[in-house]
Parts: C-alpha cells; structure tokens; sequence
C-alpha cells in the first residue's frame, strides 16, 4: 500500500474539480463530504500504521518531476507532520458538516474549501522544498476567495490585507529557501530542492550573518502565518470578515502552517545559525509578547468574533515560547498546543457563526441571555469557552501545562510572565458568556432559534474529541515527543542550552 | 475487598453525572435517585475502606498518564475521613434537595452538576499526585461555577459565578506556579542523581514529593509551599480572595450547603494538610498559614456581625471556620508537627456537620417564608419546631458550647476549642500570642452573629404577612441526621487525632517530633473560649431578643464603622470595579486596542508601509506593458539577479 500520502492530497484535489463542474448544492457538498471522508479514512490509516517509537519519514513517496532544477515530488511524514495532517482530515470533513446550509454559489464554496484541504496536506507531507512552497502559496488562493465572495461588509479590504501581507511574508521566505538552495549548490555542485538537504547545508554557511538573516527570513514567514505580535493585524480583520468555514479553515488550519515552520525548518537550523542565544531570546520574547497582548487585546474587544481572533493569537504564542524553550517536553508541548488549538479554535469560530445567523450580530453588548432560545448552542459553546481558557480534562490543558512546566527550565522568567495571562484569558472568555449567554434575555433580538442539527452535531464532535485528547493525549503526544528529542538532540550536542 | 474498587468512588458520581444529564427529563424527580444513588454508593465503599485498613493500612494504585504523570489513588487515614465525610454530607443534601428543588424545571441539570461537583471533589481528596489533585481541583472549581450561575438567567447569578471562577482562578494560577516550581525542583534533583525515584513511581506523586523534600533547596521549598497556600486561600476563601464565597449565595442554597460543607472551601484546607510534610519543611510558610487563618477567622466574623442577608451571614461564617482551620495547620503545625493536620482536619469535618446543617436550615427557612432577609422573619419558631432546633443545635456547636473538664459538648466545643489551646501553645512556646488573640475574638464575634441570626429568625414577632409552615420530611430528614452529628460527633476526639497522627508515616515520611513534653494549659485558657462562646450568646440575647438595647444608633449609614462592615470593607469595590474594570479592562485593554488600531496598523502598516510602497507603485506603473510575458520574465529576471547577488556578496567561491 504505497502511495498512500499522494491519494490522500489527490481525492480531494479531484473532489474539488468535481465539486466545482456540479449544478446543484446537494451535489456539491456530499462530493465534499464523501471525498473529505475518504481523505480522513486514509489518514486514519496512517495514523494507525504509524511507529510512535521513531523518528524518521515514515510512508515516504518520491516522483521526479523538474530534473534540471532538482525538484522532486517527495511526500513523508514524521511526528511533526502526522498530528497535523489528522488535524486537517477531521477539520475539513466537520466543516463542511457545519456549513451543509450553505446556499450562494454552493459548488463553488465547497470546492475551495476542498481545496484548501489539499493545500495544507501538502504543507504537512511535502521533503521538497519547492513543492513545499506552492502548497504553501496555493493555501492562500482558496482563502482569499473565500473571504472576498463569502465574506462581511468589508471583505474586499480584508481579503487584499490577507492576501498581500502573508504573500510577502511568503516571499521574503521563498528568498531563504532560494539562499539555502544555492548554498546547497555551491557545496554540491548539483540542483537540489531536497528540504532535509538543504537544511543540513546550512551550518556550512560560512558568513554567520548571511546565516541569521536566513534564519530570520524564515522566522518571518512563518511567524506572520501564525500569526505572532506584531505581525499579527491581519488576522482579526480577515476573521472579522471571513464566512465562519473560512475562519474555521483559516484559525485551525492555516495558522498551523507558521507553527509546522518552526518545527520542521527553524529548530534544526537553530543551533547553527549565527548568534542562537540572540535568536531564542527573540523568539521567546516574541512568544511571551503575543500570549499578553492577544490576552489583552481579546479583553478589549466587543465583537465576538474578534475576541476569539485575538485568542488565537495568545493561544499560538504558547506555540513559540514553547519552540524556544528548547525541552523536548516543551517542544511537544507546543506541537501538542497547535493540534488542540485546531479542534478547540474551531468550536469557538463555529460559535460565532451560529450567533450571527441566528441573531443577527455578534456584538457582545447587543446579545445577552441567549441561552433561553439556543440551550445547545449555549452548552456547546461554554463547553469551547472552557477548553479555551484551559480546564484540565480538556486537550488545551495537556499542552499549555507541558509547554509552562518544562520552558521553565531555560525560561523560567518568560513562564513567569506567560502565568499572568492564564486569570486574564479566563476573565475574557468568563465575561462574553455572561454578557452574551447568560443574564436576561434581550427582547430586542426578537425570536431567535438555536443552531441547526447539522451545526450542533458538528460542534459536538469537536467537543468530544477535546475532551478524548485531554484525557489521553498519548496516542498524538507521544509520535511528536519522539520527533522533539531528536530535533533537540542536536541543541544540546550544540551547547546552546546545557 | 473494597479497595479493589476504589475507583468507583469517583466513578459512580460520574456516570451518574452522564446519565442524569441526558435522562433525567424522563425520570421521577428529575432524576435524583441516580446521584443519590451513586453517591451512596462511593460512601459505601469509602466506609468499606476504611474498616478495611484501619487502624493503619493504605491503599495505593497507580497507573501511568503522559510524559512520565501517572493517575492514582492514594487512601490513607486522612484521605478517607475526608471521603466519609464528603460523601455521607453530600448523600444527604442530595436527598434534602428533593424536596427543596422540586419546583424547578431544571432539576436533571442540578442534580447532573451536583453529582459531577461531588465526583470532582472526591478525586481530588483521593488523588495521589499533585498534578490530579490540581486537574479535580479545577473540575470542581467548574461545577461550582456551573452551580452558582445556575439560574444563569439572572444576571445577578452570572455575575457571581464569573466572579467565583475568577477570584479562585487567582489562586490557581499561583497554584499551577507552585507544581511547575515543585516539577523543575525535582527533575533537577533527579538529573544530578542526588535523588532517585523509586520503583513504580511518579514524578509528582504526593511520595516522591514527600522523600525529596530534604534534598530541596530550603528557599525553593518556601516558594512552592507559598504558592500552593495561594491556591488554597482562593478555593478556601482566605483573605484576601474571601469576597467570592459570600457572592455565591446566588445559586440554590442546597448548592451553597454543598460548597460550604462537603466540597471545594474545604478542598484549599485539604491541598495543605495533604502536603503538610512540605509546610513543616518551610517554617516561613507555616507563620503565614497561621497569620493569614488567623486575621481570616476575625476578619470575616466581623462582617458576619452586620449581614441582614440569612445565607451571607452563613457564608462570612465558613470564611471564619476555615481561618480556624488554617491556623490550626500553622500554629499546631509549628508546635506538635503532624498532629496539627489531625486538629484541623478534625474541626474540619465537625464543621461540614454543623454547617451543612445551618444551610439546610436557612434553606428550610427561606422555603417556607419565601427571603433571605432576617429582618423580614421572626416568630419562626412556632412554626417550624424541627428546623429551629436543629438549628439551635448547630448555632451551639458553631459557637463550640459544652462543658469544660467533664467534656461534654457539641462538636465544635472539642474542635474549635482544641484550635484556640493550640493557638496558645503556639504563643506561649514563640512568644507570639497575635494568632491566639485573634482566634479568642473571633470567637466572641461568632457566637454573637450566629444568635443574632437565630434569635431575629425564630422569636419575637413574625413580620411577615406570609404563611409559613414547617418543610416536608425528605428535608427535615436529613436535618435531624446533621444534628445527630453536630451533637455527638466530638465524642470521637481522641480517636481521630490518633488515628491521624500517624498518617504521614504509613507514607514513610518522618516529620522532626518537637521536643519537649505537651504541658497542660492554663485553666483560664480552656476556660475561655467557652466563656467567649456563652458571651456572645448573652449579648444577642440581650439585644435581639429581649431587645435591651437600643441598636437603632449604631445601624445606622451615619456610623462610619457599620458603613464599612456593611460595605464588606469595600472589597467588591477594589476587586471588581477598580482592578476588574478599571485597569484591566479600561487601561490595559483599552491601550493594546489603541496600540493595535492606531500604531501598528495606523501609522506603520498604512502609513509608512504603504505609503512608500504607493509611491513605488506610482513608478513601476509606468513601466508596466500589461503584458503576462513580460512580467513573468521580469519575475525570472529578478530572481536570478538574486541569486548572483547573493552569490558574490556571500558565495565566497
């Protein structure tokens, strides 16, 4: 059974062509469904063949394609990768549950999202550089439409702001990986796009310089995806205007992409760059600087939906800090905080969604007392909030708790600071149920009804498999501990931490 | 035997929790019988435990979690005192609440929480590592928020909540502070091979906490014993994260008897008797236990002077009690080591009697006359003969009357007594008698509010127009069994403190005995709390009753003293609106919004950026041919002009 990986990124590659030549609605969204399903059933498969115990590329594929330039369409996955793409199988299938109401240009709409779908697949599989960076580009075509057909009153304005500034982010990236090919070259004397290649070159890099502003072109992309303070005011005003299945895509899948970056290009090439003590300070600082002030931000907010965005920024923040930690413990921690962000993050934007329509606006002050009229949506959604603010038995817990303890053993002042936020995101997450939820009814709204099936049983689905990943994280926590000794093995053989 | 199904303590409620919820709609009563049931059930086997090891075995399980945590059960003499009491109090209320909630229409939803609340809190007194203990300890801090906003339609009941599951989250956080310091403390130990764990066990279970505390540094075991006292002052109401407790009389009162009596306050009173062989290593941190149980214990009594609200005067009350608690954990603890977790833990359980009795009492009350505010009642007593006596025997046992020398007494007379001798041991030893006085006062001031309020509650004249009639016996039920237990359960004294004084040796932990020979006190100090308690009894009698004294001119909003106690010492203020609101939200908040709006995206990405790049724009546009070719060679053209920049600048070749 080889090839698995490259059918999984083709069914829905080929559901999305199909979906979009249907005519009716119906059509569209089971060709989405089914081959979204297929795409989970097989990662599931992989998932279930996979060896927790070692960490190199399991299920790898390799197909020539541009001989002359040494790209080659290479496909693996680790325990970095394999979380995500199970991440990205349960989240797009869920998602189109969630929006199986959607009515304006139908097979267009779940098209793109399929599409998205075999963007990030890609991201998560591709070994070759190249191919790397067209999944990554092609990721953000499908969310660009989405937003700017989809989306709110300002979606052109949005979507021009998504689309420029994460393109440039994704050019001064492609600059690095076009650095780090022509070192490969000038050392070889061959083409080669080969990532795990090139990013061994890289500590032959004489010129520390030209090494750190390699690194730090690298970190900027990915940290812009992810998106880190202060590259990160994209991202409330593309939420803000995004249809809720593009922010459900774009906040558990699309941020994932920055993180996936750390882990699989800047931890390895960290402790050849130039000045890495410098590095991970920033880093950290970053990490810190972005878990505060989303924190803040979030409590400053008055639309739903924006406080969430924000919260997305804090929650990735742990992400970074704990990247730059530098603990095998704190480094799965931060894996494990992108896949729980994922399922948990979804919920909250699906929330969001459900108020809207039903309410007709999402500004915290102007609802109040809705659980009278949405019973499961309110339980849902205090169920999503919890997970959020981290409760224990939920899968944010498992994370934040792992990146918190072992950070603190290289950066204990930062975990400090990191602490302060944990009563903070509690108060925001506390104070929109109350205004929003709970008290009074607000006769204003009128009659409203709660969420649709197909929505709750989305939603509840999501909330179970929080509940299963914070009660048993091994099954994942333990395939991305592997991987994060051996990236960490060579830091220490380095001496950049003792 | 029993201990084979030590996980189904925890496990029952659970599944009772998840049965209620999705099918209680369709069930009598909502349900009830299922929790009831259940939570019989963990009492069953708790008690089956506890005949099973007595007088000194343990019961130990474990199984692994992640990242080398376990999950485990830890049943020792103290752990299962505290799941008799949990669940027995708890069964109890559970049945009162069938004839109290039997007009609500969510009852599945109460009874579904209320289990969950009792499961959570049984986990964390069984738990055997800290990482557990904090996992239930948060359950329980959720169901505690789910059952104070209960009525969530009430805005009042949302706020209360909130402010609940924020203050005690205070105190987590410090909490998770203290097990990430604890964690690094110890893996470092065990990196540098000064410490091993032993076979089959975990980094943070209670053991292996327990063994390396010689090996951890002096100043880092003061830190994580603070840390972990600051989480118990938030879940125990110690000042200054008091004000939740009194706010969360917004849920049912069945739920405030579950709070104040069998589960979370009493949770921060457990996190430091169960690590108490840490605090004994930390005498820094054992001064501010007592210190702050101490000012607690008369701080809150003083505002329990002035509550016109029946259950607020209650809920200062547990504030009080828990003071008394914690000074017991810090001023025994200092004098006779171990022993000290026996007195407290002993006041402890007396408390969740008597308590959980007055709750249930004032639930009867406010059942029947349909307020909470005494002023409103009086004359009760006719009425209602059980609740009142019941009362009056948990008023008794609250202001710890009995009968020195002879010992005969309510419960709190040998629980609460034994605290304010120890207090006095403590003083005479360090020359420090603070804690002891404060301890005397308080007691004073509780005798004196829990007769104000029954005096104003059941005698004079009725000033109610209402009906009031007696509540039916699935409530009055459980209130005789409390006073059973408010009466006689003192008697147990001697036996329970040695039964748990040597519980942390079954652990094989030795705490360093003090020296010297226990001399007995003074006759006046075993004389005077009584005499305090029999005090307060007088003066309320005096004032409320006979009405001697005229008290209009001291309530009255021109005393600035009764303006202060009545205003809580302005903590929802200070809380609240100034730290909640004011600067954190308006401040802070509002800052990183203008920061946000106007500085990053204002002035560097449209300003700056942009600009720059519209005027580049401006440039190249006259370049452009509109042509696809054309760009697509510039595109190559630039890149590989890149790429032979890049190669002599840094190429070296």
């Amino acid at each position: 059974m080889a090839a698995l990986i490259s059918l999984m990124i083709a069914i829905p590659l080929i559901g999305a062509f199909i979906a979009f030549l249907t005519r009716t609605r119906e059509q569209a969204r089971s060709i989405a469904l089914l081959t979204s399903g297929i795409s989970l059933v097989i990662s599931l498969i992989l998932f279930s063949r996979f060896d927790s115990s070692i960490s190199t590329i399991q299920f790898g594929e390799s197909y020539p394609w541009i001989a002359s330039l040494g790209v080659s369409l290479k496909f693996g996955l680790d325990g970095i990768g394999m979380p995500l793409v199970l991440l990205s199988n349960l989240v797009i299938p869920l998602t189109v549950l969630f929006a199986w109401g959607e009515t304006k240009e139908a097979n267009k709409f779940y098209g793109l999202i399929l599409l998205e779908l075999v963007g990030v697949l890609g991201v998560f599989t591709s070994l070759d550089f190249f191919v790397f960076y067209i999944f990554w580009e092609i990721v953000l075509i499908p969310m660009y439409f989405l937003i700017s057909i989809w989306g709110g009153p300002r979606k052109d304005y949005s979507a021009i702001k998504f689309f420029i500034y994460t393109h440039v982010a994704s050019l001064v990236m492609l600059l690095a990986i076009f650095s780090l090919y022509w070192n490969t070259y000038q050392i070889t004397n061959t083409f080669n796009f080969d990532m795990f290649t090139l990013l061994k070159n890289y500590s032959l890099i004489e010129s520390s310089i030209f090494k750190d502003a390699i690194f730090l072109a690298l970190l900027f992309g990915f940290l812009v995806k992810m998106p880190a303070v202060p590259f990160h005011t994209w991202l409330p005003d593309a939420h803000v205007e995004a249809p809720t299945a593009g922010s459900v895509i774009l906040a558990a899948l699309l941020l994932k992409m920055g993180g996936y970056g750390l882990f699989r290009v800047i931890l390895p090439i960290l402790p050849y760059s130039g000045s890495p003590g410098k590095l991970i300070s920033l880093m950290a600082i970053i990490g810190v600087l972005s878990i505060l002030y989303g924190t803040f931000l979030a409590l400053a907010q008055r639309d739903l939906k924006k406080m969430v965005a924000y919260s997305s920024i804090s929650h990735m923040g742990y992400v970074t800090l704990g990247a730059a930690a530098l603990v095998p413990l704190s480094v799965s921690g931060a894996m494990y905080q992108q896949f729980s962000h994922g399922l948990i993050t979804a919920v909250l934007f699906m929330s969001c969604g459900v108020i809207q329509h039903s309410a007709g606006t999402r500004i915290i002050h102007d609802l109040g007392g809705i659980a009278k009229h949405m019973p499961k949506l309110a339980f849902l959604m205090l169920a999503g909030f919890l997970a959020s603010l981290g409760l224990p038995g939920m899968s944010g817990f498992i994370a934040e708790f792992l990146i918190l303890v072992n950070s603190y053993f290289t950066l204990p002042t930062f975990v400090i600071l990191a602490l302060f936020g944990i009563v903070f995101t509690a108060g925001y997450h506390l104070w929109a149920m109350q205004r929003a939820v709970f008290g009074t009814y607000n006769e204003k709204l009128g009659h409203i009804h709660d969420g649709a099936d197909y929505e709750v049983l989305s939603m509840a689905i999501f909330i179970l498999l929080i509940i299963f990943f914070g009660l048993n994280p091994n099954p994942v926590l333990n395939m991305m501990t592997t991987n994060a000794e051996q990236l960490l093995k060579f830091v220490v053989l380095r001496g950049v931490i003792t | 035997m029993f201990s084979d199904f030590a996980a189904l303590i925890v496990l029952l409620p659970v599944i009772a929790f998840v049965l209620t919820l999705f099918l209680g709609k369709k069930l009598p009563h909502g349900g009830a019988y299922l929790p009831i049931a259940a939570i019989a059930g963990s009492f069953i086997i708790s008690l089956g435990i506890f005949l099973q090891i007595y007088p000194e075995g343990i019961v130990q399980q474990s199984i692994p979690w992640f990242a080398g945590m376990n999950l485990g059960i830890l049943i020792d003499p103290l752990a299962v005192v505290m799941l008799m009491m949990v669940s027995f109090v708890s069964m109890l209320i559970h049945i009162y609440a069938v004839g109290y909630m039997s007009h609500d229409p969510a009852r599945p939803r109460y009874f579904a929480e209320t289990s969950l609340f009792t499961a959570a809190m049984l986990s964390v007194v069984l738990s055997d590592n800290i990482l557990q203990f904090f996992i239930s300890w948060e359950l329980v801090g959720l169901c505690s928020f789910l059952l104070i906003g209960f009525w969530y339609h009430k805005p009042s009941a949302a706020a209360a909540a909130k402010k609940a599951f924020l203050v005690t989250r205070v105190g987590d956080v410090l909490f998770l502070a203290g097990i990430v310091l604890l964690y690094v403390n110890m893996s470092d130990i065990i990196t540098s091979r000064a410490f091993s764990l032993a076979p089959g066990n975990f980094i943070l279970q209670f053991k292996s906490m327990f063994d390396a505390i010689p090996l951890i540094d002096k100043t880092q075991l003061t830190y994580i014993t603070l840390l972990f006292f600051g989480g118990a002052v938030g879940k125990s109401g110690q000042f200054p994260l008091h004000g939740w407790l009194p706010d969360a009389m917004e849920g049912p009162t069945t739920v405030s008897a579950l709070i104040h009596a069998a589960t979370m306050v009493t949770a921060g009173v457990y996190l430091v008797a169960r690590t108490f062989p840490m605090f004994v290593a930390a005498p820094d941190s054992l001064l501010v236990v007592a210190y702050v149980g101490g000012f607690t214990a008369l701080f809150a009594a003083t505002m329990g002077l002035v509550m016109n609200d029946i259950k607020r005067v209650l809920a200062y009350s547990t504030v009080s009690q828990l003071g008394y608690m914690m000074l017991a954990l810090g001023t025994a603890g200092a004098v006779v080591g171990a022993k000290a977790v026996g007195i407290s833990m002993f006041h402890l359980i007396s408390h969740a009697f008597f308590k959980a009795l007055l709750f249930l009492c004032a639930g009867s009350v406010i059942h029947a006359v349909g307020t909470n505010d005494i002023r409103e009642m009086g004359g009760l007593f006719g009425k209602m003969k059980i609740t009142a006596t019941t009362m009056m025997i948990a008023a008794l046992a609250l202001a710890g009357i009995g009968i020195p020398f002879i010992n005969i007494g309510t419960a709190g007379f040998f629980s609460k007594d034994a605290i304010i001798e120890g207090a006095f041991e403590y003083g005479e030893k360090t020359g420090d008698l603070i804690p002891y006085g404060f301890a005397v006062i308080a007691a004073l001031l509780t005798s004196i509010y829990i007769f104000r309020l029954w005096f104003m509650a059941f005698t004079g004249t009725p000033r109610s127009e209402r009906h009031s009639h007696e509540s039916p016996g699935v409530m009055t039920g459980p209130l005789m069994i409390l006073a059973v237990f408010a009466l006689f359960f003192g008697f147990s004294q001697t036996g329970f403190y040695h039964y748990l004084e040597t519980n942390f040796e079954l652990m094989g932990v030795s705490i360093a005995a003090h020296e010297g020979e226990a001399v007995p006190p003074p006759i006046i100090v075993v004389l005077l709390p009584v005499i305090v308690g029999v005090l307060g009894f007088l003066i309320s009698y005096a004032i409320y009753h006979k009405r001697m004294l005229d008290m209009s001119k001291l309530i009255s909003s021109q005393n600035p003293l009764y303006k202060l106690l009545l205003n809580r010492y302005y903590e929802p203020k200070i809380g609240a609106d100034l730290i909640g609101v004011k600067l954190t939200h308006n401040v802070v908040a509002q800052s990183g919004e203008f920061v946000d709006r106007k500085i990053i995206d204002g002035l560097v990405i449209d300003n700056i950026i942009s600009n720059t790049l519209f005027q580049l724009g401006e440039v190249v546009r006259k370049l452009q041919t509109g042509v696809v070719q054309n760009y697509a060679s510039v595109t190559l053209l630039g890149i590989g002009l890149l790429l032979v920049l890049l190669r002599i600048k840094f190429g070296g070749t």
